[in-house]
């Protein structure tokens, strides 16, 4: 499902994000990519859906060639995944069951497509006594399991979340990873970044950490020590 | 057919969004448009009413009533001989007079009082090239037969160079206009463009294509210079429909252009406006959604 090789990312500048990083995730796994703020877990998930190119190395992610990606093909890349940043970005001016329809109707779906799959999304992230609110009627957690039924509006191979759980309180956060974890069970492959060590250590699932941009530990349910 | 539902209900959305510059655009089109079909048709007419003229006498020989008309033969011969000419035509006193009983219809005071025997017979020349007409007054100065020489060309110089002044003049302004177009289009689009700049980053994210983001700024700008364009040459059509039957027409002009002049005329500046559009979005927009 993602397989790196070597891959360095260095910013212009100078500054070094991640260093000869490589290793291979299998499809239906559920990783935790770990580290200190700053350690390169951001940017190697946007390096895995090419918002950042690789400076050296290769990349695989779903049996495409990131490294070698040309611009034209990031979309067909893309839509091949499902991605959760920290922030839960919403639009505003939207209820919960337009910001998850707006991505299906961008997709290209149907009226009668995205009314059936936007319902099947918002009952899997149990949204549905929210679905006709505004983001600024949201909980911090149910803004973010918005961004995640969004997410999987193009039936991903692969989930990548960037800290989902970052801004919400801990109880909030295993509701997330509950969720994440039902996700992975029906066929999805996760890979999350986080730095909340009672999470991993809890879940006792794959994890990979990074520090100072460098791949320094991982090991099957591991721990964040 | 979804996703092309998708790009024209958000052009819609988009153009609703800064109503009042999607407004000064269509405008500022509109006027430049206006300008260039209107100062285009003007040439036309002209040139085809001069053509018209200079398909007529080209020069007017007034002959000397003291010489022998004899004389006035020999030079008549002496004109038909030459390569430039098409054809001359003695004039009469008689038929003269009717021609001046005709031009001055409405003013009987004039045509009391005129008399007659004052018009000179004279010798009316159509050119194979009207522009030889100063080879010909060049020739015939001295003769003793000749007592005036006429020219249309002069005329007809002084109003296509005065016409071609005011059609550069035009241009140049509707060049203006149109940059000022081209500005309000660059503007609307970056303000929408900005608006959106969340619901952008999230398309983006999904995996819609650069194509499928820009398309709807891209209709944006050709609708806009389309609908400016398209009333700009409807009013345009208008406008020379009722030259044809105002005053216009009763002066020296007669409002001739042809249907397919004014129909391939209105098809290039939808297409130049089409391009327009297309250019601009391109322009507004590249920065934009770059970011």
């Amino acid at each position: 499902m993602i397989r790196l090789e070597d891959v360095s990312l260095v910013f212009q500048g100078g500054s070094v994000a991640l260093s000869n990083v490589s290793t291979q995730i299998s499809e239906g796994e559920f990783v935790y990519l770990i580290g200190h703020s700053g350690s390169g877990k951001s940017s190697l998930l946007k390096l895995l859906y090419k918002e950042y190119s690789a400076t050296k190395g290769s990349i695989e992610v779903v049996d495409m060639d990131v490294t070698s990606l040309p611009s034209w093909k990031i979309p067909l890349l893309r839509r091949k995944l499902g991605i959760v940043t920290q922030e839960p970005q919403l639009l505003e001016n939207r209820t919960t069951f337009e910001n998850i329809s707006f991505a299906l109707e961008v997709l290209g779906f149907d009226e009668k497509e995205i009314d059936e799959k936007t319902n099947t999304l918002i009952e899997l992230v149990d949204l549905e006594n929210s679905m006709y609110k505004f983001p600024n009627q949201l909980s911090g957690g149910e803004q973010t399991r918005a961004c995640i039924a969004r997410a999987l509006a193009s039936n991903p191979l692969l989930l990548l979340c960037d800290e989902p759980t970052g801004n919400l309180d801990p109880d909030l956060s295993i509701q997330i990873i509950s969720l994440l974890e039902k996700i992975n069970r029906a066929g999805t492959t996760v890979l999350m970044a986080t730095h909340d060590s009672s999470i991993v250590n809890r879940r006792k699932k794959r994890v990979l950490q990074l520090s100072n941009g460098k791949l320094v530990s991982d090991v099957e349910k591991g721990r964040y020590i | 057919m979804k996703k092309f539902n998708y790009v024209m209900k958000n052009t819609f959305i988009n153009m609703r969004r800064n109503p009042l510059l999607v407004i000064a655009t269509m405008l500022a089109v509109l006027v430049s448009s206006f300008l260039v079909f209107t100062t285009l048709s003007a040439r036309a007419i002209v040139e085809n009413n001069t053509s018209r003229w200079q398909n007529g006498v080209h020069v007017v020989i007034f002959l000397d009533d003291r010489v022998t008309s004899t004389a006035h033969k020999q030079l008549q011969e002496t004109l038909e001989n030459y390569p430039e000419v098409r054809m001359v035509e003695y004039f009469t006193k008689s038929e003269a007079m009717d021609e001046f009983k005709i031009l001055f219809k409405d003013q009987p005071e004039l045509l009391q009082e005129v008399d007659f025997d004052i018009l000179p017979t004279s010798l009316r020349i159509n050119l194979n090239d009207p522009a030889d007409y100063k080879l010909i007054i060049e020739r015939m100065e001295g003769n003793a037969a000749v007592k005036e020489i006429r020219a249309s060309g002069e005329a007809i110089e002084r109003l296509l160079s005065l016409t071609n002044t005011l059609v550069l003049s035009a241009s140049v302004f509707a060049g203006l206009i149109g940059f000022a177009a081209f500005i309000l289009i660059i503007n609307t689009l970056r303000l929408t463009a900005y608006a959106k700049k969340k619901e952008i980053k999230i398309m983006r994210t999904i995996g819609a294509s650069s194509t499928y983001i820009r398309l709807p700024f891209i209709f944006e700008a050709i609708f806009e210079s389309l609908i400016g364009t398209s009333i700009a040459v409807g009013l345009g059509w208008g406008f020379i429909q009722y030259s044809k039957t105002s005053f216009i027409a009763d002066s020296i002009f007669d409002i001739a252009i042809s249907d397919s002049y004014l129909i391939n005329l209105t098809l290039i500046l939808l297409f130049s406006t089409v391009l327009f559009g297309f250019f601009a979005s391109f322009v507004g927009i590249r920065r934009a959604l770059n970011d």
